[in-house]
C-alpha cells in the first residue's frame, strides 16, 4: 500500500527529477546527458543538476522510509494506539516550542557563518539539540493512547539528560558573562562588582529559604530578570573589551600578572 | 459521507494554562500561525512602502543625491523594496491568509504537519529580520565594493534563504493539506477557487524559490573568495535574482489574488459561478504562465532569454486569460443578486483590473522594438501586479477576518484604505509605464544617469509616482489600523456573508453534491 507520506516524498523526488533534467537541457547539456545521470553525455551546469538529483534521492529515501514505517497507515495507528480502529480523525498537535527554538538554531548558524566560528558551532549544537528533543517528542506523544503516561515516559528518558545539559550550559554562559564583566571592570571595580553580586545571590537565597510562602512566579521572575542582566552586562562587557593588562616584575618568569587602572 | 470533527488534544495534560507569550511562540493552530505570518507581512510592507516611497521621492532629482548620497545607497534601498514587498510582504500574507483559511475550505480539522508550519513561519521571520539587518548595515543586493560591505552582502544572501525556506516550508504545509486532508467528498474539483489558486500558486513557488535560493548560495559561494569553487556571479547579483521580481514570475506570486476575488464574488452575488471548472482551468493556465524560474540572464545562451519566443508569448498569452477570468467574475457578479456590493468584492474586483494592467504592461514590455526591458515599465509591471496581490489580501482579510480573529471590524475604513491603495499602485504603474516609454531605466546602473532619469520630460511622472507612493503607504497603514480596531471589535457572527464554502461552517458538516458553493453543505448537528 502507498502511504501518504510516500505519496508526497514521490512526488518531491518527482519534481526533483524533473527540475534536474529541466536544468540540464535548459544549460548546455546534450541529448542523453540529463537523462542517463551524465553516463552518455554532458549534463550542463553540473552542480544545478547534481543539487537536483542528490535532493531526488533524499526524498525517494524519505519515501522509502514511509513505506517501510507504515506512516499514516490507519491499521497502524490502531495498531500502536492499542484500539480496534483508527482515529476518524487526525489526533490534534499540540503546542511545541522546538519550532521556534529550531529556527533561532538556523538563524545562529546562518549568522554564525558571516560574524563568527564560533558562532556557527553554537548554532549547530542548537540544532542538533532541537534535533533531538523534536524527534523525542513526536515519539513519546505517539507511544501509547494515554497523554500522561505519554509525558512520563518522555520525562523518564530525557530528564536525566536534560537537566545536567542545561545545568551546564546555564552555569557556564553565566561564568563566562561574569568573567567578561570582571575583565572590563577597572580593578577596584572589579572587586565591587563581585562583592556586590555575591551579597545579591547570598541576600536572595536567604530571603527565599526564610519564605518559603513566597510564589513560585515571584521567584521564576527575579532568577530570569537576575540571568538576562548578567547576559547582557556579560555581552556588554565583552564589546567593551577587556582592561588593560601589564606584566609586573620584568616578565621573566611569566607568574606574575598585574592590572593597570 | 465523511464527518469533519474536533480531535481531542491527545498531547497535553491539560493543566498548565500557557501564558499569552508562550502560546505566540509554542502555538501549533493554524489560525494563529496565519494571523502571525499577516501580522509580520504587514510590519514588513509598511517597512517595504517607506522604503519605496523614500526612493520615489530620490528619483524626484538625481543629479544631487540629496536624500542618500550615493547610487549605491539608493540601489540598496531600491532592491530593499522589491525583494521586501514580495518576499517579506505580500507572499508572506498569502501564505498568512491560506494557512488561516485553506484548512477550513477544504474541511480539514487543521493545517497539516502543524508544527512544520510554525517552523517555517520563525524560519521566515527570523530570516526577515537577518535580511533587513543585512540592508541597514550596508550589505543588500549590489554589487560589494563603493559602500556596500561583503560581509553584510552576505549576510542578506543568507537571510533571504531562510526566507526562501520558510516560505517553501509553510507551503509544503498548506498544500499537503489540500492534497491529503480534504474532507470526504471534497474533491479538487470541488475545493474553492482560493484553496486551488493557493495550490497551483504553491506548486509553482516550490519549483522556483528554490532556484532563487540556488542563485543566492551561488553567489555566497562566490562572495567567500574561494577561487576553487568560483561562478563569476558576485558582480552580478541583482542580475542573478531580479527574474523572481518580474515577468512571468510575478504573476505565480498574484495568481491567489483569483482565488480571492473568485471565492467573494458568487457568495456576495448570491450565484454560482457560470461554469467553477471553467475557472479551475484558466488558474491553472495562469500558473503554468507564470513559471519564471528560466527567465534569468545566467541561462542566456545565444539570443538572450528574455528576447526568445517563450517568453514573449507567456507575455501576450498572459493577457487574454487574464481578461477570461475577469469575464468570469463580471458575468457571475452580473446574473447574481445586484444589490449593493459589499468593500471586499469591489476590492477584489480592482485587485484582477490592477493584474489585467499587469499582464497588458508585461505584454507591451515584451514588445522587442519598443525596448522597455531595461526601463521602469519593468518596475510598473511588478508594481501593478503586486500591488494587485496587495489589494486582494486587503478584500481578503476583510472578508475572512471575521473567521479567523473572531471579531468584527470597521468596513468602511477598510474599503477606504483598500481605495487609496488600489489608486497608489495606479498612479505609480502608469507613471512608470509612461516613464519607461519616454525611456527613463530601471535603476539597474552603477551612476546617477544610468540609474533613472537622464534629465528629460519624465519628472513630472516622478512626481505623481511620489503621490502613488504615499497613496499605497497610507491604504496600507489604514488597513494595518482596521486590523488594530478589529482586536477591539465586538464578537464576529459565524457566518457575517451568508457563504455557503465550508470555512463558515460551524459544526459538523457533510459535502453532498458537485460544487462547494451554495447548496452543497448541509449542516449536520450544529
Amino acid at each position: 500500500m502507498l502511504t501518504t507520506g510516500f505519496k508526497l516524498w514521490f512526488g518531491f523526488c518527482a519534481a526533483a527529477v524533473s527540475a534536474a533534467v529541466f536544468a540540464g537541457y535548459t544549460s548546455g547539456a546534450t541529448e542523453t546527458g540529463p537523462i542517463s545521470l551524465g553516463w552518455k553525455g554532458g549534463v550542463g551546469h553540473h552542480v544545478t543538476y547534481v543539487v537536483f538529483v542528490v535532493a531526488a534521492a533524499v526524498f525517494g529515501l524519505l519515501g522509502i522510509m514511509a513505506v517501510a514505517f507504515r506512516d499514516a497507515d490507519s491499521e497502524s495507528v490502531a495498531e500502536v494506539l492499542g484500539v480496534d480502529t483508527a482515529p476518524p480523525v487526525q489526533p490534534k498537535v499540540g503546542s511545541s516550542v522546538w519550532p521556534a527554538l529550531g529556527a533561532m538554531g538556523i538563524a545562529t548558524v546562518v549568522v554564525g557563518l558571516v560574524v563568527s566560528s564560533a558562532l556557527f558551532v553554537v548554532g549547530l549544537l542548537l540544532l542538533v539539540a532541537v534535533g533531538l528533543e523534536w524527534t523525542m517528542a513526536n515519539w513519546s506523544e505517539k507511544a501509547t493512547g494515554d497523554p500522561v503516561a505519554n509525558r512520563e515516559l518522555r520525562e523518564r528518558l530525557l530528564r536525566p539528560i536534560e537537566i545536567p545539559v542545561l545545568a551546564l550550559v546555564g552555569i557556564g554562559v553565566l561564568v563566562l558573562a561574569m568573567s567578561r564583566v570582571l575583565l572590563a571592570s577597572s580593578v577596584n571595580g572589579a572587586v565591587l562588582v563581585a562583592g556586590v553580586v555575591g551579597v545579591c545571590v547570598f541576600g536572595a537565597a536567604f530571603l527565599f529559604s526564610r519564605r518559603p510562602n513566597i510564589p513560585r512566579r515571584v521567584v521564576s521572575t527575579v532568577l530570569i530578570l537576575s540571568c538576562v542582566a548578567v547576559l547582557v552586562a556579560g555581552i556588554v562587557a565583552a564589546a567593551t573589551g577587556e582592561r588593560e593588562f601589564h606584566q609586573k616584575g620584568g616578565g621573566s618568569g611569566g607568574d606574575h600578572v598585574e592590572v593597570g587602572e | 459521507m465523511t464527518e469533519t470533527e474536533t480531535a481531542a488534544d491527545t498531547t497535553r495534560t491539560g493543566d498548565v494554562v500557557p501564558t499569552a507569550l508562550e502560546a505566540a511562540v509554542t502555538t501549533t493552530d493554524h489560525l494563529r500561525i496565519g494571523r502571525a505570518w499577516i501580522a509580520s507581512g504587514v510590519l514588513f510592507l509598511v517597512a517595504s512602502l517607506v522604503a519605496g516611497l523614500l526612493v520615489s521621492l530620490e528619483r524626484m532629482d538625481l543629479s544631487g543625491m540629496a536624500l542618500f548620497g550615493s547610487v549605491d545607497t539608493l540601489f540598496r534601498l531600491w532592491s530593499a523594496y522589491r525583494v521586501g514587498i514580495v518576499l517579506l510582504a505580500v507572499v508572506p500574507i498569502i501564505v498568512g491568509l491560506a494557512t488561516a483559511v485553506v484548512p477550513l475550505q477544504v474541511g480539514a480539522s487543521s493545517v497539516v504537519f502543524p508544527r512544520a508550519a510554525s517552523l517555517g513561519f520563525w524560519v521566515w521571520a527570523m530570516g526577515a529580520a537577518i535580511t533587513v539587518t543585512g540592508f541597514l548595515i550596508d550589505g543588500g543586493l549590489g554589487t560589494p565594493g563603493g559602500t556596500s560591505r561583503t560581509d553584510a552582502v552576505a549576510l542578506t544572501l543568507l537571510g533571504l534563504l531562510m526566507v526562501i525556506g520558510g516560505i517553501c516550508c509553510s507551503t509544503v504545509c498548506i498544500l499537503t493539506t489540500i492534497v491529503a486532508g480534504r474532507t470526504g467528498g471534497m474533491t479538487l474539483s470541488r475545493i474553492p477557487l482560493f484553496a486551488w489558486t493557493v495550490l497551483v500558486a504553491g506548486s509553482i513557488w516550490l519549483v522556483t524559490l528554490p532556484v532563487l535560493a540556488a542563485n543566492a548560495v551561488l553567489i555566497y559561494v562566490d562572495l567567500s573568495g574561494r577561487s576553487a569553487v568560483a561562478f563569476g556571479v558576485e558582480d552580478t547579483i541583482w542580475e542573478q535574482l531580479s527574474w523572481a521580481f518580474s515577468h512571468p514570475q510575478v504573476y505565480a506570486f498574484a495568481l491567489p489574488l483569483v482565488g480571492i476575488a473568485g471565492d467573494i464574488v458568487p457568495v456576495a452575488a448570491r450565484r454560482r459561478h457560470g461554469s467553477h471548472s471553467t475557472l479551475l482551468v484558466l488558474t491553472a493556465l495562469i500558473g503554468l504562465l507564470s513559471f519564471g524560474a528560466y527567465a534569468q540572464s545566467a541561462f542566456d545562451i545565444g539570443t538572450p532569454i528574455r528576447e526568445q519566443a517563450i517568453f514573449v508569448v507567456e507575455a501576450f498569452l498572459i493577457v487574454p486569460v487574464v481578461l477570461a477570468v475577469l469575464a468570469g467574475l463580471v458575468d457571475t457578479w452580473r446574473r447574481g443578486s445586484g444589490g449593493r456590493p459589499p468593500a471586499p468584492l469591489v476590492l477584489s474586483m480592482l485587485a484582477v483590473l490592477l493584474l489585467l494592467d499587469g499582464a497588458i504592461v508585461g505584454a507591451i514590455r515584451a514588445v522587442s522594438p519598443l525596448d522597455l526591458l531595461e526601463t521602469s515599465a519593468t518596475g510598473a509591471q511588478m508594481t501593478f501586479t503586486i500591488g494587485g496581490v496587495l489589494v486582494a489580501v486587503m478584500a481578503g482579510t476583510l472578508w475572512w477576518g471575521d473567521r479567523i480573529l473572531g471579531r468584527v471590524a470597521p468596513q468602511g475604513l477598510g474599503f477606504v484604505s483598500g481605495l487609496s491603495a488600489a489608486a497608489g499602485v495606479t498612479l505609480i504603474g502608469v507613471a512608470d509605464t509612461i516613464s519607461g516609454l519616454l525611456g527613463m531605466n530601471d535603476f539597474t546602473a552603477g551612476d546617477a544617469i544610468g540609474a533613472g532619469s537622464p534629465g528629460s520630460v519624465v519628472d513630472i511622472f516622478n512626481v505623481v509616482a511620489v503621490v502613488g507612493a504615499a497613496l499605497l503607504l497610507v491604504g496600507v497603514m489604514g488597513w494595518g489600523l482596521t486590523g488594530l480596531r478589529r482586536l477591539r471589535g465586538a464578537e464576529a457572527p459565524a457566518d457575517p456573508w451568508g457563504g455557503h464554502t465550508l470555512e463558515w461552517a460551524t459544526g459538523p458538516v457533510e459535502v453532498t453534491s458537485d460544487s462547494p458553493l451554495l447548496d452543497v453543505i448541509a449542516e449536520v448537528g450544529s
